[in-house]
């Protein structure tokens, strides 16, 4: 009962995130259209500046574009912690906490319509990409076997933006004020993916970085889709996305929605 | 279910001896509250008084550290469920998502409480007409004006038509026009039965509305009753007086009425001046033989407050910045058995400050004057 009355209610908050953004469209903006602008730019820039040092500006591409997906998935994320500390503030998550309906619908609905903004996001970037010249899979492959491939990128890119998205709102949640946790939590989202295999592999980085780049989940979700794109084993860092995902899950999501529930 | 009230008299909200702190600040300090079925029961209390914090106690946002609160004979603390399907609750900040339409925003919040889509949408047509946002229900909740969302998320608190209704400070920040509106609406559910509490800085509306008034202070009820025993527990009397100026033009109504206060040996909190003004109110002749300490608060005991024994209040749209812009309200009535001492008392204490007098009145007190001669005054009072 509680259980069906959590998938009814995740399910109109979701609708709620939807339907605000069908009545205001300029909020895909950030979501959406400034992912490409930032993946033109970043291939543009970096691309050009890898051929004139190497010859291979092709592989440097392919090896720079999934950093960019989860580059952009990871500053999407704060959004969700953000529009949550902006809900509490404005008197409706007390509406919320005072209807008879499980609290953890909120959360579970945002992170619905979350599910779908990073799904159009990865799309687009992965359209996008294919223009500007990357390639999904060997070219012996029959196109079914690189539909799946696009699709397991898509699906590595929403579940690292669902991941960062849980710890974004225990940390919105946490630091309770909008205006601090605006400051605050777009900065980890930069340097997440500056201390990752997300533009340069991991042995070029400097040496005081390799450690946390290895297990950084951005590095996780990017050699997922190196891998899924060219057709390299994934085991690994499929493995390493999945830790996150169930970690960040577990535990700052628990947290998350107790410290939602809380009565104070 | 057995009710836990008094003989007969079913009560919406029960709480007795709610103690919450936050840290080492006591919001409430022991709080009693009985708010009987299909009445309108008004909490007043200066800012920091306690209201919020109780308020959102009986609407199980916050737990009460000790005491026991029950809706509906449902304690708050042990099936907070159950009391969300019998509450509807109007808070400080409009609970509504600014993104969505008004109606988007009332079929939501139907939905959530349960409602099917066919009902919440129904019921969202009919609530945005009567509380007349109609026109707007499909325009963004971001392009409402204040009154307009404040009726809106009236509206939404009434989507399930829950028996018991808490506002808190409804009408704050409304202009005239939007808190009369307001009102009506409110009228109109008391007629049909809903049980209200609600908090509000506009003790004019508490006189007007509300069948019940429990006045907090630190955390405490310092008074209960209806309006019109609260006025008589404060004393039926209250002179005005309107300096002249003197020689020099000058008025110090503080300094005069720290001088009467003196020589009436009344205590410095009923003799009122605002500082710049040319009046000072005496809230005196406290009647020796009154009603007992403290008005109980038992249904039992409420005198029926049907318009009759109302002492008719100010405008509506009259905001209670203190005495000073108060129009005195004319002759007392007979309430306080025409007894002109008072009024002799504070003339000869007049004269013999050598105050210069405009004019002297006698009248009744507001309910401002009982709020004020009943919370402890803060710095600067």
């Amino acid at each position: 009962m509680t259980g069906g009355l959590l998938v009814r209610d995740s399910a109109l908050i979701t609708g709620r995130y939807l339907r605000a953004l069908r009545l205001t469209p300029g909020r895909l903006i950030y979501p959406l259209v400034q992912p490409l602008v930032l993946l033109v730019l970043f291939v543009s820039v970096f691309g050009n500046l890898a051929a004139s040092r190497h010859a291979a500006a092709g592989a440097y591409r392919q090896f720079l574009i999934p950093g960019i997906m989860i580059q952009n998935a990871a500053l999407t994320a704060p959004t969700t912690g953000l529009s949550l500390l902006r809900d509490a503030g404005s008197g409706l998550a007390d509406r919320f906490r005072s209807l008879p309906m499980p609290r953890a619908a909120v959360l579970l609905g945002r992170l619905g319509s979350d599910t779908i903004i990073y799904a159009v996001q990865a799309v687009l970037l992965l359209g996008a990409a294919l223009l500007l010249g990357f390639r999904i899979g060997p070219a012996s492959e029959p196109q079914v076997a690189g539909l799946a491939r696009a699709a397991g990128i898509v699906a590595a890119a929403v579940a690292f933006g669902l991941a960062i998205s849980v710890l974004s709102t225990w940390l919105a949640l946490l630091i309770g004020d909008a205006e601090t946790a605006e400051r605050v939590l777009y900065f980890p989202a930069i340097a997440l993916a500056f201390v990752s295999s997300a533009f340069a592999p991991v042995g070029d980085l400097a040496g005081w970085m390799r450690p946390i780049a290895r297990v950084n989940p951005v590095t996780a979700a990017a050699d997922l889709i190196r891998a899924l794109a060219t057709g390299a084993a994934p085991a690994w860092p499929l493995l390493l996305l999945a830790c996150w995902v169930v970690g960040l899950a577990a535990v700052p999501g628990d947290l998350a929605v107790r410290r939602w529930q809380s009565p104070s | 279910m057995p009710d836990s009230g008094s003989a007969g008299a079913p009560l919406a909200i029960d709480a007795t001896g709610v103690v919450k702190s936050f840290g080492r600040v006591i919001a409430l300090a022991g709080v009693d509250l009985a708010v009987p079925a299909g009445t309108m029961t008004a909490l007043l209390g200066p800012n920091g008084a306690g209201k919020t914090t109780l308020v959102r106690i009986v609407t199980t946002l916050t737990r009460a550290d000790r005491g026991r609160v029950s809706v509906f004979s449902i304690d708050v603390a042990a099936a907070p469920a159950e009391v969300r399907r019998r509450i509807g609750l109007t808070g400080q900040f409009a609970g509504l998502d600014e993104g969505l339409t008004g109606r988007d925003n009332l079929v939501l919040i139907g939905r959530l409480a349960g409602l099917p889509r066919g009902q919440a949408r129904d019921r969202a047509a009919e609530l945005a007409a009567r509380l007349g946002v109609a026109d707007a229900a499909d325009r963004v909740v971001r392009t409402y004006s204040g009154g307009m969302r404040r009726r809106l998320d009236l509206a939404a608190s009434l989507m399930t038509r829950p028996p018991l209704l808490v506002l808190d400070e409804p009408t704050t920040g409304l202009d005239p026009a939007s808190r009369q509106h307001l009102w009506d609406a409110l009228a109109e559910l008391r007629a049909a039965g809903t049980t209200m509490l609600l908090t509000t800085q506009y003790l004019e509306e508490a006189d007007r509305f509300a069948d019940l008034v429990h006045v907090l202070d630190h955390g405490v009820v310092v008074a209960s009753g209806t309006p019109a025993q609260l006025k008589a527990k404060v004393g039926g009397q209250v002179v005005e007086v309107w300096l002249a100026e003197d020689g020099a033009g000058r008025v110090d109504a503080v300094a005069a009425a720290r001088a009467l206060a003196h020589r009436l040996a009344l205590p410095p909190g009923e003799v009122h001046a605002e500082p710049g003004s040319a009046r000072i109110s005496v809230l005196a002749d406290r009647a020796p033989a009154g009603p007992a300490d403290r008005v109980p608060a038992g249904p039992a005991d409420r005198v029926p407050a049907g318009p009759a024994d109302r002492v008719p209040a100010g405008p509506a749209d009259r905001v209670p910045a203190g005495p000073a812009d108060r129009v005195p309200a004319g002759p007392a009535g007979g309430a306080a058995g025409g007894d002109i001492s008072v009024l002799l008392d504070v003339a000869a204490a007049l004269r013999a400050e050598h105050i210069a007098v405009a004019d002297l009145g006698l009248r009744q007190p507001s309910l401002d004057e009982v709020f004020l001669a009943l919370t402890e005054p803060g710095p600067g009072a």
